[in-house]
């Protein structure tokens, strides 16, 4: 499977990302339009870093992989933490709905 | 036999995807988020990446998933009622990066040209993986600035979903 195959795919999967961020009014719809958003970049990394030959054995596309794995697992549970709180002051976890944090 | 793994991890991560995106009820969104996860586990397993693979089911499948079904479950109950509009005007927002990109995509990996000879699989990664980041000195202190990164994660998530005292 050549490159393109998976740039494809990434792409793919980048656009649905922003379309679920764009398009939903739930907080954790936003949240899950990141996680495939992140997945989508993560997986052009490792494409890319196979399709390259000759520094395969250094596995830089799996190492920042990884590490990218890492801070989007930490981007999430501080995210839901956040939503959370705001779901105790607010009544619902509606993107469009509080316009000041004070309200 | 790699295609038809591949094109069969393919569909598992477009499907996915797309449901995440149009499904009405947040819980199904969830569940096709597993399904969105599994796909790129497969789709690392046939670019070679096989300790990633593993990585990528353990962390997200296991954990990132278990913690947005906590998020759903401790939220209230939400249902998307699709109109045209809602649908069409973010749709046609994303159509257009989607063409300038997918165009892109194409003509810079024509113009690249051939990447070279694309080397063997050679699994087990593990190996390699665990000289970079502790023996070879590599990756050693991103790695432990990355478990930093976690430990502040895991205090300061743990604070921020407290459950206030009515006082």
């Amino acid at each position: 499977m050549s490159i393109s195959h998976y740039v494809f795919i990434s792409t793919a999967l980048f656009v649905l990302g922003v379309f679920t961020m764009v398009a939903r009014r739930n907080a954790i719809y936003v949240l899950m339009g990141a996680e495939l958003i992140v997945n989508a970049a993560a997986l052009n990394f490792v494409a890319f870093w196979r399709h390259k030959g000759a520094e395969m054995t250094q596995m830089s596309g799996q190492m920042f992989t990884i590490f990218i794995i890492i801070l989007a697992a930490a981007e999430a549970a501080v995210a839901l933490g956040i939503i959370l709180q705001i779901y105790h002051h607010f009544p619902n976890i509606d993107v469009t709905g509080p316009k000041s944090l004070s309200q | 036999m790699l295609s038809f793994v591949f094109y069969f991890f393919a569909a598992c991560t477009l499907i996915g995807a797309l449901l995440v995106a149009l499904c009405p009820k947040l819980v199904h969104s969830a569940f096709s988020l597993v399904l969105t996860l599994f796909g790129i586990a497969g789709l690392y397993f046939t670019l070679g990446a096989d300790f990633l693979g593993i990585v990528q089911i353990v962390v997200y499948v296991g954990g990132i998933t278990i913690l947005f079904l906590y998020g759903v479950m401790l939220t209230p109950r939400d249902s998307t009622r699709w109109s045209i509009l809602g649908l069409l005007l973010p749709g046609a927002l994303c159509a257009v990066p989607i063409g300038v990109m997918l165009h892109l995509a194409w003509k810079g990996l024509e113009e690249v040209g051939d990447f070279g000879q694309v080397p063997a699989l050679s699994p087990p990664t593990t190996q390699r993986v665990g000289e970079l980041f502790l023996l070879r000195d590599k990756y050693l202190i991103p790695f432990e600035l990355a478990s930093i990164v976690l430990l502040v994660a895991l205090v300061g998530s743990v604070y921020l979903a407290r459950r206030r005292r009515e006082s």
